[in-house]
């Protein structure tokens, strides 16, 4: 009964104030702008995927009818580029483009999906500097801060919101003098700011939870309902842990502007202060090898590989045996020779590249283990991952690439060592990428931890909260 | 001073055990034993001995600091007593607060109210808090109106209202109750001689309905006028206790100013 009462007469309070609904109405135009930033981000990603399986197509297509063409009795329409022989069939001209479609929840978390390359042009070129290449141009400072998307709004905003709404909702009581009458009823303290916090938390939460399922509805991700339902819990508890900690800040029964400076600072080290630290110490203990450097070993190595490509044919087939039957190690093979240096750039730049995966994945250890410091850090992670556009999925992607890159090359390898020629039938039985997509068991048992960690500060500070309003017991 | 009582309180010293809810019917209303709170080195109650049965207008009188405001606090379970026990129709306000305040109405000396909303909004949300929720709008009009704020200004923002205007919102919050006990602190501060006539008539009122009153005051007209007793706080004591059907305006004025001047 206290509850509705309350309720209500914050609903009449709020509709009074216009100040209040001013500061509402600017956010809901803020998650908006998000939203639809998140839907022009999908709509680029899908035309550009249309455009490169089209050029996929086209390409294949063109080769397709070339070779048949020359199954037909024509010619090649250029020596250089026979579609017969394996290093050109296999390689750019005949390259395949593996694809990794929009998460489900891309609407909502752009994510890194603006940073890491979403397709490859796969051919027996492929090698490692390929997966740190992103073939797409994106202005420097949108990568720099990233997307505005509704992950971002609710991260770092939603806290700005809650706590303009909540910072004084014991000390204005308190300050304007209704806490006296109001303390006089038989009613707790506890009780009181509870509803009052529960008033506020239907609105921020109707508000953030309504225009997420709205992009959900826009972007078609009602057929991922477990991660909806992963980003609306996630969103909930993170809500819910700043309405408690100003619960908590308003138990301790200071002045309204006391509390409003504890929250903005809170606000701060734990959004802002925080991740960067983490970032900052990550960056400083396993600093990455620079690009420049990877660059300078690729063509230090593929000019060593140019001139010493009989050597290195020789040395490949010696760690090949099985291929070694047929081969021609003379300059007539100019393919095999041609491969044995690629496979010899490759060797050295996945020497390079390894350095570069170990210092990440030390950086991303370091920032997984002090995630727990924030909240927001942790929320930022459910998020992407719930909406497809987190770590774990691009790791997934490059994994099932390098995987088809490899079984790519077994296809062509061996053709292009012994100089065979193709013909059109082969087509069909090329090898062919499609993106296994996690399944959402799998993205709910990696968010359990961070869900977890994020619910355990929730009881923290919940209990802190408890326990400083029941000493409230009069204005 | 005929019915002149120097009351024998301890300052301090444990208050022997009460039980949750007294048995008796007959019992006060308000109670207060052997009452202590201290702010520091000062004690602000030092040893209160009270008892208001019902239909009773119980006025303490005092300077400022005497005590008088801390009490109802203490009453009201806003504050804790150091020692000493507080009920509220047998409810011990330190146990049973919520038990306690159900059967109280409160008018404090600067009625604050939601400045946004209305007379009437303000009186609606009050009363549900204090359990009265099914009041329609019209009898709580009703309340506000027999209390004396004018019709017109019901529905007027309270950041229109004068101070008085709002007291009698507070007054109507406290009626609108329909309490047991009322526990007033300086409720006609702010008022008009007119509102004041009304307000003393509207205790008259509740004390025929049986309700205990609690009035501090420094009005020592409207105390004679309004209270059945009267008790004069220094320091945290009650130093004397009076009947006011026994005694006049003029002797209670001297009886005050000779207390003062101790």
């Amino acid at each position: 009964m206290m509850l509705r009462t309350v309720l209500r007469n914050e609903w009449r309070l709020l509709r009074a104030d216009r100040a209040l609904a001013l500061v509402l109405g600017v956010f809901a135009l803020l998650f908006a702008y998000a939203l639809s930033n998140g839907l022009a981000w999908v709509d680029f990603q899908e035309e550009t995927l249309a455009a490169a399986r089209e050029g996929n197509a086209e390409r294949v297509g063109n080769l397709e009818a070339e070779l048949q063409r020359i199954a037909d009795g024509g010619q090649p329409s250029s020596p250089f580029r026979d579609p017969r022989s394996p290093s050109v069939l296999g390689g750019a001209p005949g390259a395949q483009t593996a694809v990794l479609d929009p998460g489900p929840l891309t609407a909502l978390a752009v994510g890194q999906s603006d940073l890491l390359p979403y397709y490859y042009d796969v051919s027996i070129r492929t090698n490692e500097s390929t997966f740190l290449q992103n073939g797409e141009i994106e202005n420097p400072l949108n990568l720099l801060v990233g997307r505005f998307d509704l992950a971002f709004v609710v991260v770092y905003l939603l806290p700005l919101l809650i706590l303009a709404l909540s910072f004084n909702v014991l000390s204005g009581e308190r300050e304007q003098g209704t806490l006296a009458l109001t303390l006089a009823q038989p009613v707790s303290a506890r009780g009181v700011v509870g509803a009052k916090l529960a008033f506020r938390a239907i609105l921020v939460m109707g508000l953030a939870l309504g225009v997420s399922l709205l992009g959900v509805l826009f972007s078609g991700g009602f057929g991922s309902p477990g991660r909806v339902a992963l980003w609306c819990a996630t969103v909930a508890a993170y809500a819910l842990f700043w309405f408690t900690l100003a619960a908590w800040v308003n138990g301790l029964g200071r002045s309204s502007a006391w509390n409003a400076t504890v929250l903005v600072g809170a606000w701060l080290l734990l959004v802002v202060v925080l991740p960067a630290g983490v970032n900052i110490t990550a960056g400083l203990l396993h600093p990455l090898p620079s690009r420049v450097e990877m660059i300078t070993a690729q063509r230090e190595a593929s000019n060593e590989a140019v001139n010493q490509r009989s050597e290195l044919l020789a040395r490949y087939l010696e760690d090949h045996p099985e291929l070694a039957g047929g081969v021609a190690a003379d300059e007539a093979n100019r393919a095999a020779l041609a491969w044995a240096a690629t496979d010899a750039v490759n060797r050295r730049l996945e020497e390079v590249t390894s350095v570069h995966d170990e210092r990440l994945g030390a950086q991303r250890t370091l920032v997984r283990r002090y995630r727990f410091l924030s909240p927001a850090l942790l929320t930022q992670e459910a998020l992407l991952d719930a909406a497809g556009t987190g770590d774990a999925r691009f790791a997934r992607f490059q994994s099932q690439v390098r995987e088809f890159s490899e079984r790519w090359q077994t296809f062509f390898v061996p053709a292009i060592l012994t100089g065979e020629l193709m013909s059109v039938d082969v087509l069909p039985t090329l090898p062919s990428f499609r993106f296994v997509d996690e399944q959402v068991q799998e993205v709910r048992a990696r968010a359990v931890i961070p869900l977890a960690a994020l619910g355990g500060l929730l009881v923290l500070v919940g209990a802190g909260a408890v326990v400083r309003l029941r000493r409230v017991t009069g204005p | 001073m005929s019915t002149e009582a120097v009351l024998d309180t301890p300052a301090t010293g444990e208050a022997p055990p009460i039980p949750v809810r007294a048995a008796e019917l007959e019992d006060p209303i308000l109670e207060a034993r052997s009452l202590v709170k201290r702010y520091g080195d000062i004690e602000a109650v030092a040893g209160l001995d009270l008892s208001i049965q019902p239909g009773e207008v119980y006025c303490l009188l005092g300077p400022n600091g005497a005590g008088k405001t801390t009490t109802i606090h203490l009453f009201l379970g806003f504050i804790e007593p150091d020692s000493g026990r507080v009920r509220v129709s047998g409810f011990d306000v330190a146990q049973n607060a919520l038990d306690a305040r159900r059967r109280l109405a409160y008018v404090p000396e600067q009625v604050m109210l939601y400045r946004n909303l209305s007379g009437l909004e303000n009186l609606q949300y009050f009363a549900a808090l204090g359990g009265r929720e099914t009041l329609s709008s019209e009898r709580l009009t009703e309340i506000l109106v027999d209390v004396g704020l004018p019709l017109p200004a019901v529905g007027r923002r309270v950041a229109e209202y004068s101070k008085g205007m709002r007291q009698k919102v507070g007054i109507a919050i406290a009626v609108a109750k329909d309490a047991e006990a009322l526990l007033l602190d300086e409720p006609t501060s702010g008022l008009d001689p007119k509102a004041s006539r009304e307000f003393s008539e509207l205790i008259e009122t509740l004390r025929g309905r049986g309700v205990a009153v609690l009035m501090a005051t420094h009005d020592l007209f409207r105390a004679k006028e309004s209270g059945t007793r009267i008790g004069i706080m220094r320091h945290g004591r009650l130093v004397t206790e009076l009947s006011t059907g026994e005694i006049g305006h003029a002797d209670l004025e001297r009886i005050y100013l000779d207390h003062m001047q101790e």
